[in-house]
Parts: C-alpha cells; structure tokens; sequence
C-alpha cells in the first residue's frame, strides 16, 4: 500500500490535444478516491499515466515516495483492472490469477506451494474458487470481471487502479458488485484509483471524488461534500439525478432577480452582491399550497419512489423532486403549482 | 389482416423446387448436347428438352397452370425418347443418367401440379384457412424436398470438379502407360507407385522439396512474424509505404523478375542449391505472410498487452507470451501457405537448379513425362506428390479457417 500523489501532472498526445492540464491531486494511503467526469475529460489519461501505459508529458508522479515518471509499467507494482477486463483468452483463469506472479524476477517468485495458497485466498474471497479450470470464454460477465479483479489483486498490488470496471455488466449485477467492490476495499484497505463516468457509482464508493472536467480538476473532497457544496456550476450539475437547478441573475440585499422573478435569499448568502449563478436542489425546491412561486407545470415523471416535477417559472425551467409515488388518479393540479425557492442550503456561484 | 397475409404470401414449396429442377434439366442439358452431337443423332431431343426446361423455369406461376403441366410431361416424354433412342445404338452411361433427370423431373411436376392441394392453390379455390394450412406444411415438407434437388445439382458440380482428380487416379491404377486408363476395376495394379517409389532420384527430389519448403516456412515466418506484428502495433515513419509497396510487388506477374532474379542468384553463387530457392520463395511469400498476421495481430485487443505490461511482462514477454500463444490459427495459415508455395513452385526451381540431383518434386515430374511418355508413373507419382498438400490441409483444417476468417484476410 503506498500513497500516490500528482504533481502539476500534463498531458499532450502526439497529435497536439491536450488531455490533462496542471494536475494536483494526493491520494492517501488506503484511501478510495474516484476520478469522475464526462467522457473525455481525461480521467483515464490520468490513470494511464500512473499506470506506465501512457507518457507524461509534464510534471511529476510519485507512488510512496518513488518518482514513477521513467519506469516501465511492471516495475510500478500496481494491479490494474481493465473496461474489457483485457483476461488472457488463451489461459485458464488459475494460469490468469497466476501470471503476474510468475512473472515476477526468480527471487521474488512464491514457489508452487505458495502460489496454490495465494491462489486459494483470492478465489475464495472473490468466490471464483468453482472456476479455475475454466478458460475466460466459458465466464459470464460477472465471473469474468471477479477474476479480473482476483488478477490484480492477488498480487498484494501498491495501489489497485480500475478504469470503468462495472460498465460492461448489466444494472443488476453492477449494483451488486458496487457494494461487494466496497467491502473489498474496506477489508483490504487497498489504496485505489477508480475511473467512472457513473456519478451514483462515484458517490457511493469513493471515500474522495475528484471531479474533471475538459483535462482539469473541478473538485477534490469526499462526494457529500462535492453534492452540498459545489465547487462550480459544472460540478453542481454533474452531480445527482435530476441535477441542480442553475439559475442565472443578481443578487443584492438578500433579494436575488433573475428577469422579472425575485427570490429571497437564504440567511447564509444574505450577504451576497453581484452577479452569478443560483443552485438549488431540486428536492429542496418545495411545492407549497399556497404562497410561493406561481409555476406552470410542463411535465411529470414519476418513478414511483419519487416525482420529478418539470415546471417553468418565468420562462426559467426548474425541476423539483418530491419523495413519493403521487398519485397516479390525480389529473396534473391545472397545469399551475405554488413552489418556493426560498433554500436555506442553495448555493452561490459567483461570476 | 392476417388472413390476407396468409393467401397473399402462400405459394406451394413445390414450384420452388419445381423451378430447382428445371434448372437441373438445363444445367446437364449442355453437357449432353456437345457429347450428342459428336454422334449422329439426338440433337433435337436434347435441345427440346434444353428449351422446355428454360421455358418451365421462367413461367413457374399460378397463370401458367396448363403450360406447367405441358412441359413438364414434355420432359419427361423426351426422357423417355431419348432413352428409347439410345437403346437402338447402345446405351451408354450419359444416356441413363440424363434420361433418369428428365423422366424424375418430369414426373415430379406432373405429381406435384396434379396434387389436391397444389390444383387447388392453381385453381385459386385454397381459401384462407387452406393458406394457413399451406404455409405449415411448406414448413415441414419443403427443407425435405427442396433438399434433394439442391443436392442432385450440386453433385452435378462436385463431379465435374472430381473428375481430373478422378482421371489421375484411375490413369495411376491401371496397368500400361496409357493416359486414358481403364475402367476396369479387377485389372487395376500398384505397379506404377512402386516404379516410382523405387526410383532413387524420385527420393532425392521429394528430400530436396521438403528440405526447400521447410526451410522457405521457417525463414517466411521468422521475417513475416515480427514485420506483422510491427506494422500492426508501431506507427513509424514509412509504414504506410511500406506496406503498400508490399502489396505493389504482389501485383507483378513472377516471370518479370525471373531473369533479374536468376542473374542476382548467380552472382550469388546460390544456382543448385536449396538456400537460393529458400531465399526467393521466402521473399516471394512475405507480402501476403504479413499482411495476414498483420491483420491478425489487429484483432488481438491492445488491452491484453497493456494488462501484460502490468502483470510484469516486458515488450519481449508480451510479444511471446500473450500475443504468439494467441495468433497461432494466423501463423498456422501463413505457414501452411509458405510451405504450399514453396512446394508447388515451378519456374523458379526450373531455371535455378538445373542439375538432376537439385530437381524439386514439380520439376522431376515434369521431366519424367518429357524423358518418355509414362502416363502411368506420371500419374502415380503425381498422387504422391500431392499427399503431403492434402495431409496438411486436413491437419490445419480447423485452425485454418479460423486464421481465416477471423484475420478478416482473404487467402
């Protein structure tokens, strides 16, 4: 196990385009730490570099306290597993398990006794032991994707990197192998670099998130933190399902305008001055019998657990989330609802 | 609607494989007109039933009823004459076999169209119901049917594709040096094999052809596996010319190069020997060698690589331990394609070694049937020259078609 830290980490590919730019970012020892972000936003270059499958174009990676800049992939000690799980199609899944290890320098190889043992642990605790005569091309996918993980982990890795492990599996077993890919981590306390696309997956199993954006760090900070208190419009946005309401405008002596729709500020930003950006979570914006915010409603989904509310203040889209099924008899209340906007956790986002 | 559907789709499997048929008549149509007429007579039965058949082929429609009908008992009373025919002068081979097409043809149109269920369907008086019931007995009965006319004209093809092989054989068996043979089988002898077979030359050919294609194998691998692999992982400069100009030497005809190649090998001091044809055939084989693993080796995910590189393996390891033990149907069809080559080859060896004792397989055959004119040896010694191609095709059968189709490279 060992921490792994950026420094002022740049990527530009051959071609000219730049994938990362002046990248910090420490990750502790044992610690879970997602790199989320659309596609394209470099997360995986990033990973790539620590891993020695890309160059670095500028700056400096350090695994412990080893500069990695210079040394080739299998001298790096990390345990990596791919989208495609990248199994050996021509090995058994024990000659996979196995292959890192034995292609270790002769010194450091575990005999035959101990590999067996080494081989035994892992499979049991990835629950493939039923496996291991068989080839990749006979596992399901979630079989295949256990032993990706057994192969890297079975070689006590530095650090685990995942670039988008759970994206090939179908919804179900990804729900499940979410939470067993935690429990592993906090068994093993692994430090462990986890590439996703997936916001629930990245709120869920990161101790920290690191948000990018277009090669850029947004934010670094546990996942509750980025949801309440975005660093930037795009975090805010990026971040939960339905995202943030954004609402563009001024704000002045605790009155914030936008067009011809005035908001009362809450207590903490009353202090507020100038232009930016309003966000709201939509289960904060409350729908009231009467007294707030006249909204026309222009479309609902209603995923039983919940209501999503599309409505349209203004000329101002606006999404609210309410707990509960609704009831499917009711008609929509005349196309009209009272909303409030007034959020004692809305967030400022200044220009 | 669906009881539309059903009477508007339904047509009886018969007329599909009526149609099979017609195209049978046809098809053997043509070789029995040209083997007829170089004889008297004939002709004529032949051409009619050419015609009626081309005839039922196109106008196979419920429209067509009595003109179905027409033909198909035209057919087969052709058949029948031109049995009958044949029996005046004597009957050969060709005549059963042609009159059974035409008398079976024939006779299945006349029992399909006339069925309840097929006239009923002509006369248009099936109704809906009929339809549905039609379409479930096409289900079941057609597969049945339609498979014996496909493969009545599909042997067709087979044969005339075996015979020269057939021929050889025979020709090999069959006492006397004649290169007609004998079809009888009783008088059929080993003699010819075992003429050749004792020869001490023949031996020393077959050593020299095995020694130059194992040899022409080796070397073509050991170029075109990593050229392959390079051309496929690596940009550098060069590389999209150079894999051209690989495919722009493949477009030349051989005798071109033949006299450069020939003075070049005599400068070398490599005449009569098996290194010069090594090296030529070898050369000659690596543009489609590489390209094949080229194309191979583009299908191996750079995933596995790069998970290598992590699980500890260098760019040799790699190279040996994940991407060779995976390309092997590829290198399978490279190697049997150097070796084939390398076997058949005929000019090169001619003008190269010249001296008796360096003659390859192809070219001891060759002047053997120059020397004097023993069809049987000939053909004997052909046979055997052609087992290993045969044997290794066998071996490499399956790993062949998977290098090739999974290469997405034509062979």
């Amino acid at each position: 196990m060992a921490a792994v830290s950026f420094e002022g980490i740049g990527k530009v590919y051959d071609d000219g385009t730049t994938a990362v730019t002046e990248l910090d970012l420490v990750v502790n020892e044992g610690e879970f730490l997602v790199l989320v972000g659309p596609s394209g936003c470099g997360k995986s270059t990033t990973l790539r570099m620590l891993a020695g499958l890309e160059d670095i174009s500028e700056g400096v990676i350090r695994i412990g306290d080893a500069v990695v800049n210079d040394l080739p992939a299998r001298a790096r000690g990390l345990g990596m597993v791919f989208q495609s799980y990248a199994l050996y199609p021509h090995m058994s899944v024990e000659d996979n398990l196995t292959f890192g290890l034995r292609m270790k320098p002769k010194a450091e190889r575990p005999d035959s006794e101990e590999l067996k043992k080494m081989v035994k642990e892992t499979s049991t605790m990835l629950g493939i032991d039923d496996i291991l005569e068989k080839r990749p091309r006979d596992l399901s996918g979630g079989q295949r994707q256990r032993v990706a993980l057994g192969r890297a982990l079975i070689r006590r890795p530095k650090v685990l990197l995942m670039d988008e492990p759970l994206s090939n599996l179908d919804a179900k077993l990804r729900n499940q192998m979410r939470l067993e890919l935690r429990r592993l981590h906090d068994e093993l306390g692994t430090t462990t670099i986890y590439v996703t696309h997936d916001q629930i997956e990245a709120m869920t199993l990161a101790d920290r998130i690191a948000v990018m954006k277009d090669g850029v760090l947004q934010q670094h900070c546990p996942p509750l933190e980025a949801y309440h208190k975005p660093a930037n419009p795009f975090v805010a946005s990026f971040l939960g399902t339905p995202p943030m309401n954004l609402i563009e405008g001024t704000a002045d002596g605790g009155v914030f305008t936008s067009g011809s729709l005035d908001i009362s500020l809450p207590d903490h930003l009353s202090d507020t001055k100038g232009k930016g950006t309003l966000g709201i979570r939509p289960e904060n914006v409350r729908v009231m019998e009467d007294g707030g915010v006249e909204a026309s409603l222009s479309g609902v989904e209603r995923l039983g657990s919940e209501t999503i509310f599309h409505l349209d203040v203004e000329g101002i889209s606006i999404k609210a989330l309410w707990h509960g099924p609704g009831d499917e008899s009711e008609g929509l209340p005349e196309g009209k609802m009272q909303i409030s906007l007034n959020d004692p956790s809305a967030v400022w986002f200044a220009d | 609607m669906s009881d539309d559907l059903a009477s508007r789709w339904y047509s009886p499997f018969e007329l599909e494989v009526l149609q099979k048929a017609a195209l049978l008549v046809v098809l053997c149509s043509i070789p029995v007109l040209w083997v007829v007429s170089l004889r008297e007579n004939g002709e004529l039965l032949v051409l009619l039933g050419m015609i009626s058949g081309l005839l039922s082929f196109k106008a196979l429609s419920r429209e067509n009823r009595d003109f179905m009908m027409l033909s198909s008992a035209l057919i087969m009373l052709l058949g029948s004459l031109f049995l009958y025919q044949a029996t005046l002068r004597g009957v050969a081979m060709i005549d059963i076999w042609y009159s059974v097409i035409l008398i079976c043809s024939g006779g299945y149109g006349l029992w399909s169209l006339s069925s309840s269920h097929v006239s009923k369907w002509l006369n248009g008086r099936l109704g809906v119901e009929g339809a549905e019931r039609g379409l479930a007995r096409n289900r079941i009965l057609r597969p049945r049917w339609a498979g014996i006319f496909t493969h009545a004209l599909l042997l067709h093809f087979v044969f005339i594709v075996m015979v020269p092989i057939l021929w050889i054989i025979d020709v090999s068996l069959s006492p006397g040096q004649t290169a007609s043979g004998s079809l009888d089988l009783s008088a059929w002898t080993l003699t010819h094999f075992s003429s050749v077979l004792e020869k001490d030359d023949f031996w020393t050919w077959v050593s020299n052809s095995i020694i130059i294609s194992i040899g022409t194998t080796l070397l073509g691998l050991l170029l075109a596996i990593p050229a392959g692999y390079a051309f496929s992982r690596h940009r550098f400069s060069g590389h999209g010319v150079m894999m051209f100009s690989l495919l722009l030497v493949q477009m030349f005809p051989g005798v071109i190069i033949l006299v450069p190649y020939f003075m070049v090998m005599k400068s070398l001091g490599l005449l009569n020997s098996w290194l010069g044809l090594i090296l030529a055939y070898s050369v000659t084989a690596l543009p489609f060698c590489v390209w094949m693993l080229k194309g191979w080796f583009d299908t191996v995910p750079l995933d596995l690589e790069e998970a290598a590189a992590l699980d500890g393996c260098g760019q040799f390891g790699i190279f040996w331990r994940i991407i060779l033990p995976l390309s092997l149907p590829a290198i399978a069809v490279t190697a049997l394609f150097s070796f084939l080559a390398a076997w058949n080859e005929f000019l090169l060896a001619l003008m190269f070694n010249q001296s008796p004792d360096m003659y390859t397989l192809p070219v001891g055959l060759a002047f053997s049937i120059t020397q004097a004119q023993k069809w049987g040896d000939f053909a004997a010694m052909s046979l055997l020259v052609s087992i290993p191609v045969v044997i290794l095709f066998i071996v490499f059968q399956k790993s062949l078609i998977q290098g090739l189709s999974s290469g997405g490279v034509k062979g």
